[in-house]
C-alpha cells in the first residue's frame, strides 16, 4: 500500500478537494486494511477479498473508496444510510470484520494536536493527520453476515415485476398480494412521474 | 426416502505434496493469547507459499478434495439449493456453515410455504429442507428455514433434480409484505356506551393492528342497536376503508346484535364461526375491497385469539374464507400457557 501522504493526495484529487474528512477517511481505510492484513486491496487478488460498508455519504466515504478500491458498481462498497462517520471492513475469505467509528471527541482535540494553526478547518485537517489512532477512532471486531444476493460477481438472481415488466436484480423484489413486484410498484418511490408514462403504484 | 450414496471425495496427503490441491476443510490457526481463526478456508487451493505456514502450524497431513466432474461439495450445493428455494422476501448468507444455510426474512410480513412442494422436495435424494410453519408473521432477518445437501459431496444429477424441482415450484418460500391498511373500528355494547365500564378493546385492536403497519383511522362506541351498527358500517364503507373491525355482540344473547347489523350493511360474503378457541364466535366478511371482522368479547380476556391468526393474512392481502377458517381446527386450540409463547407454539399452526 502506498504511504499516507500519497494516498491523501490521490484521494483529494479524486474527491475534488482536500478536507478533514479526506484525512479521516484515508486513515480509517488504511487502518481497516491493516487489521485485515490487506496491503494491496486495489489490485488482484486482494481486490476480490474486501467488502466495505460505509455509514455516511460525506467526504470520508470517497476517501475510503479511493484507498481500498471498493466501488458501488463492483458491489464491494455498500452504503448503509446511518448518518454515522463509520465504516466496516470485511475480509470475504476469512470472515474477519472490523467496524471503525470516527470519535466525535477528536474535533475537540484538534487544538492540542495542531496548536500553531489558527484556522479551524486547517487545524482539524493537520490535527487529524497527527492524531493517534486511539484518539481518532474506536475500533471493534464485528461479525457481518453477507447475503448471497449482496455479493460481488455476476448477477445470480433476477425477477420480473408482474406489474411493470421491469427486471429486478439481486433479490430486491417483494411479494405483494401474491404478485412479484419491483419496489417502486409495491411500495412507491422517491420520485413522482410527471409525463404520460405514469407508473401505477399497486 | 432414498439412502445416501457414499462418495469418496477426500484424500489424506502429506503437506509437502499438497501444492495444487484443494482443502476439504478449514485449517484453524491458534496464536496463543492473540487469535483463533481459519488460516485457510475450505476450498482454498494450496500454493507453494502456503507450505511453510502450514508446517509452522504443525500440519503434517491434510485432507484434500478430489472431486469428480459429477460431484459437488456440500457448500457449493447448498448455495444452489437455497437460491432455488428462496422466493421474494427470503434471503440467505453467502457463507454456508457446516454445509448448511439458513433462509431468513428480508423484510417483515407473512411467511408462506408451498407445503406440498416442500414435502416433495424432501423426498428427493440427498437433500433436505426444514421450515417454520406457513402463515407465520415474521420480522426482518428472522430464521424461516434451513437447507443442506446430506452428504459432504453430492452427485450433480441429484443436486440438479432438487434445484429443478424447486424452480418448477417457485416460490416454495416467500414473504408477503403487510400493507398499511386503513382500519375503522366499532366498539359495541350498552355497558360501554352508557359509561358503566370503560372500553379496553380500542387499545388492544390499535396495538395489534399498528404492530403490523396498519393505521387505525377512526373508532366509535355504539350501543347494542342493530340499526345504528349497520348505519355506522355503511358510513365507514363510504370512506376509504380497507378493514372494518367490530368488537363484542357476536354471541347468542338477545343483546348480541352486531352480527345482524353487519348482515344488514351490505356485506355479501360472510363467514360466521371459526374452529378456533378462543374465537369461535368470530365473523369474517367481504364487500368489494373492504373486509370486516367481528371480534367476540373473548379478545378482552385472552391475549391471543383468532384475531391474531386472521389479521396478518388480511394485512398481507389474503382473503380467507370458510374453508380456511375450518382448516384452522387442527392446531386451533390455545393451551393458555403462562406465560404465552405465541407465535412460538402450536396455536394456529394448521400446516
Amino acid at each position: 500500500m502506498e504511504d499516507f501522504e500519497t494516498l491523501l493526495k490521490g484521494s483529494a484529487e479524486a474527491h475534488g478537494h482536500l478536507c478533514p474528512g479526506q484525512v479521516v477517511g484515508v486513515r480509517m481505510a488504511m487502518e481497516g486494511c491493516r487489521l485485515l492484513g490487506l496491503d494491496n486491496p486495489r489490485e488482484l487478488p486482494q481486490i476480490k477479498k474486501l467488502l466495505v460498508y460505509v455509514e455516511i455519504d460525506r467526504c470520508a466515504a470517497d476517501a475510503v473508496s479511493f484507498v481500498t478500491g471498493v466501488k458501488l458498481g463492483r458491489r464491494s462498497l455498500k452504503f448503509i444510510d446511518n448518518g454515522i462517520m463509520a465504516a466496516t471492513f470485511v475480509h470475504l475469505e476469512t470472515g474477519k470484520a472490523f467496524r471503525i467509528v470516527s470519535r466525535e471527541t477528536a474535533r475537540g482535540l484538534a487544538h492540542e494536536y495542531a496548536p500553531e494553526i489558527e484556522d479551524k478547518h486547517q487545524q482539524q485537517l493537520e490535527a487529524y493527520k497527527r492524531m493517534s489512532l486511539h484518539d481518532l477512532f474506536t475500533v471493534e471486531e464485528v461479525r457481518v453476515t453477507v447475503k448471497a444476493s449482496d455479493m460481488p460477481g455476476p448477477t445470480r438472481f433476477k425477477a420480473v415485476c408482474q406489474n411493470c415488466g421491469q427486471v429486478v436484480r439481486d433479490k430486491r423484489e417483494v411479494m405483494k398480494n401474491d404478485r412479484i413486484l419491483c419496489r417502486p410498484c409495491a411500495l412507491g418511490s422517491y420520485f413522482e412521474p410527471i409525463g404520460t408514462k405514469e407508473k401505477k403504484h399497486v | 426416502m432414498y439412502r445416501t450414496k457414499k462418495v469418496k471425495a477426500f484424500r489424506t496427503i502429506p503437506v509437502e505434496e499438497a501444492v495444487g490441491t484443494t482443502l476439504a476443510h478449514d485449517v484453524t490457526e491458534v496464536i496463543s493469547g492473540e487469535s483463533k481463526g481459519p488460516a485457510f478456508k475450505k476450498g482454498h487451493k494450496i500454493t507453494s507459499g502456503d507450505l511453510c505456514r502450514l508446517m509452522r502450524m504443525g500440519k503434517n497431513n491434510l485432507y484434500v478434495l478430489d472431486l469428480g466432474d459429477d460431484e459437488v461439495h456440500e457448500d457449493d450445493a447448498v448455495l444452489e439449493l437455497a437460491a432455488a428455494l428462496s422466493g421474494p422476501g427470503v434471503t440467505f448468507s453467502a457463507s454456508p456453515a457446516e454445509g448448511k444455510l439458513e433462509l431468513r426474512a428480508d423484510y417483515p410480513g407473512l411467511f408462506k410455504v408451498n407445503i406440498q412442494a416442500l414435502e416433495e422436495f424432501n423426498m428427493l435424494r440427498d437433500v433436505m429442507c426444514a421450515s417454520i410453519h406457513t402463515y407465520t408473521t415474521v420480522k426482518t432477518n428472522q430464521s424461516l428455514a434451513a437447507t443442506r445437501a446430506i452428504p459432504l459431496v453430492i452427485h450433480r444429477t441429484d443436486l440438479d433434480a432438487a434445484v429443478n424441482f424447486a424452480r418448477e415450484n417457485y416460490p416454495i418460500f416467500s414473504v408477503k409484505i403487510f400493507q398499511p391498511l386503513k382500519i375503522r373500528l366499532i366498539i359495541t355494547g350498552n355497558e360501554v356506551y352508557n359509561g358503566l365500564i370503560q372500553d379496553r378493546f380500542k387499545a388492544i385492536v390499535e396495538q395489534k393492528t399498528t404492530d403490523l403497519g396498519a393505521v387505525l383511522e377512526e373508532a366509535v362506541i355504539l350501543p347494542d342497536d342493530r340499526d345504528m351498527i349497520s348505519w355506522q358500517i355503511r358510513n365507514y364503507l363510504e370512506k376509504d376503508t380497507d378493514l372494518i373491525i367490530t368488537t363484542g355482540g357476536m354471541s347468542v344473547d338477545p343483546d348480541d346484535v352486531t352480527k345482524a347489523g353487519i348482515e344488514d350493511s351490505g356485506f355479501e360474503q360472510i363467514h360466521y364461526s371459526a374452529a378456533v378457541l378462543p374465537g369461535a364466535m368470530f365473523l369474517l366478511g367481504y364487500h368489494k375491497n373492504t373486509a370486516i371482522m367481528g371480534l367476540p368479547a373473548c379478545g378482552l380476556y385472552h391475549r391471543t385469539t383468532i384475531f391474531d391468526l386472521i389479521l396478518p393474512r388480511i394485512m398481507a392481502g389474503e382473503k380467507p374464507g370458510s374453508r380456511d377458517l375450518a382448516r384452522l381446527s387442527h392446531g386451533g386450540l390455545c393451551l393458555n400457557c403462562k406465560p404465552c409463547r405465541f407465535p412460538a407454539c402450536s396455536f394456529g399452526k394448521s400446516g
